[in-house]
């Protein structure tokens, strides 16, 4: 009896715990959301108040800025990137699931090297090619780069998936007389939903989150939202209300699309090194 | 349709030979399906990497045009780095950060998992919040720090007036411009390694710690004995992983020191930014870039090896 409500008190203190340590670890990330509503003498003033007048000016002044130029741009970039990573990755990766070669571990390591390179490392070479290409702040410059790690998302993604799926699937449609081409377009792709959707949230997501290609490669026309957000601060002045603004609008749908697939994460970010 | 099981069973003889033909004909179409992503990744991953170290060779400097393609002093870039203090001064930063951040994450995102492995619903949905500070767009996470340690409007600043303590602008304070990066880092990605040990945890055997139970094992005993030489293996590649992430680190010290203050938080892949973008010495920022990218490719190599793939069988 006194075992079993010492064990209640454990449980107790562990959520009690639990929740505490959420709250801070939020509290950083609420504080910016809250911003995003506050007038600049609102943000400025301390001890601040709980329940003060929201305002919308922030977002309003942005949506009549530069940023929706921006913003539309990630959200281009995004998608043609991911269903370009897509076209192109999805057919190797099955492939590569099935197909036992030697140069195996070779292709693996490289997939994983371009996937693990310093951004850098692709941003010099690039920008010294797009100057003559002129690709330089185009979206057209940005989906190629781009393409440099979402191509090996969706292989290593991918991959472990075809993993699990049964040989006997498409061997049974093959000795049936089937192509393998139909077989992989009418027993494969539709088992594959689920991992494909997974999958092209976390490319779009890759895409839109990125910064450091957007800094060097755009400098008006195709600049994505995290960079226009980084020139209120550089340019404006300390708009503190708009940068909330800008910075929550860009997470919005991050935080979305992560909660979808929030059971994948592990795996886009460690490519199936991890069984589970 | 004929499904296999209803069809008549080929004889012997035709069943070889169908099984040749589909072996001929997998061949070419797996070929055909991993040609164009090789293909692909040739050109926007292996030529650039060529086009990097060939830079590397020379003296390109964007201003001065006669530097393009000038390959008269081959090692002249790779000789100045080895004399550079400056880049010295950049892998100890690089150290420093790579260190704290992996140990710290290990640690927070070990002892989290650790709290957090119960089969509640209040802790499931909590594992789900948790996750948010990994998810934010990188620059977002460096907003939201660069709020904090800016003291007019930072609630830790107005805090720690309230208490009247004296604290200074940590990011510009030469003692501390590094830790805040550290700790930002550290929250930043905890819940990577916090994600990966609970996915370790949940593939533990029951029967493992029922049995210790009976045993009449303590908790801690449990966790010392038992969970943790099980998840070592994970803990180890979550380490390795974010050791190689850790030298990528960018938009925060972008966004929070630039840098600075001095070179105190100018880590390697800044400090080759900072060249080939600020002073456009593009090719002697290629090579600090190629020695980072050999760093990154003998990790990767290091991962694959551990994790096993490429070796596999099935």
């Amino acid at each position: 009896m006194t075992r079993k409500s010492s064990h209640a008190r454990a449980r107790f203190l562990m959520h009690a715990l639990a929740i505490a340590l959420a709250l801070l670890a939020l509290s950083p990330f609420l504080w910016l959301v809250l911003m995003s509503f506050k007038t600049n003498a609102e943000i400025f003033r301390f001890p601040p108040r709980l329940f003060f007048e929201a305002t919308w000016a922030n977002y309003a002044a942005l949506w009549t800025s530069e940023f929706r130029n921006s913003f539309a741009n990630s959200l281009i970039v995004g998608v043609v990137s991911t269903v370009l990573s897509l076209l192109i990755g999805v057919p190797a990766a099955y492939a590569l699931s099935r197909w036992t070669t030697r140069a195996g571990g070779t292709i693996t390591l490289w997939i994983l090297a371009s996937r693990m390179a310093p951004p850098i490392a692709f941003t010099i070479p690039y920008f010294l090619v797009y100057r003559h290409l002129e690709l330089l702040d185009t979206l057209t410059g940005l989906v190629i780069i781009y393409l440099t790690f979402n191509l090996s998302l969706v292989i290593w993604m991918m991959r472990p998936f075809y993993d699990q799926l049964p040989r006997s699937l498409e061997e049974a449609a093959w000795i049936d007389g089937a192509t393998m081409w139909q077989g992989f377009c009418r027993i494969i792709l539709p088992l594959s939903g689920p991992g494909l959707a997974a999958t092209a949230i976390l490319c779009f997501l890759f895409a839109w989150n990125d910064f450091f290609f957007a800094l060097i490669l755009t400098r008006t026309e195709a600049m994505t939202a995290p960079v226009a957000v980084v020139n209120f601060m550089n340019y404006e002045g300390w708009e503190w209300g708009r940068i909330a603004a800008g910075g929550t609008m860009i997470m919005l749908p991050v935080l979305v699309f992560s909660f979808l697939v929030r059971r994948y994460l592990v795996h886009g970010l460690t490519g199936g090194a991890l069984k589970g | 349709m004929n499904s296999p099981l209803t069809q008549p069973l080929p004889l012997a003889g035709e069943r070889s030979q169908t099984l040749g033909r589909i072996a001929r004909q997998q061949h070419r179409f797996f070929a055909f399906c991993v040609a164009p992503s090789l293909a692909v990744l040739a050109v926007i991953t292996l030529l650039p990497s060529l086009y990097l170290l060939a830079t590397s060779f020379t003296q390109l400097n964007l201003t001065r045009p006669e530097t393009l393609w000038n390959f008269s002093q081959p090692f002249e870039s790779y000789h100045q780095l080895w004399a550079d203090t400056r880049f010295h001064n950049s892998i100890w930063v690089q150290i420093k950060l790579s260190f704290w951040t992996v140990l710290l994450q290990l640690l927070i995102g070990l002892g989290l998992a650790l709290l957090l492995n119960m089969r509640t619903r209040l802790l499931e949905a909590l594992r789900t919040v948790f996750l948010i500070p990994m998810v934010l767009p990188p620059i977002v996470v460096a907003i939201i720090w660069k709020v904090i340690y800016t003291p007019d409007i930072s609630p830790m600043h107005g805090l720690f007036r309230a208490f009247g303590w004296h604290v200074p602008a940590l990011i510009t304070d030469p003692h501390w411009a590094l830790t805040s990066i550290i700790i930002a880092d550290t929250w930043e990605w905890f819940p990577f390694t916090m994600l990966m040990v609970l996915a370790a945890l949940q593939m533990m055997p029951q029967e493992l710690l029922d049995a210790a139970k009976v045993d009449g094992a303590s908790p801690w005993q449990l966790t010392w004995f038992i969970t943790l030489p099980f998840i070592q293996g994970v803990l180890l590649v979550a380490g390795l992983f974010r050791l190689i992430d850790s030298i990528k680190a960018f938009p925060l010290i972008f966004i929070l020191t630039d840098g600075g203050p001095g070179n105190v938080t100018e880590v390697t892949n800044y400090y080759s930014y900072l060249q080939a973008f600020n002073f456009s010495y593009l090719g002697f920022s290629s090579a600090i870039t190629v020695v980072l990218l050999a760093a990154t490719i003998v990790l990767s190599w290091v991962i694959v090896r551990l994790v096993g793939w490429g070796a596999r069988i099935d």
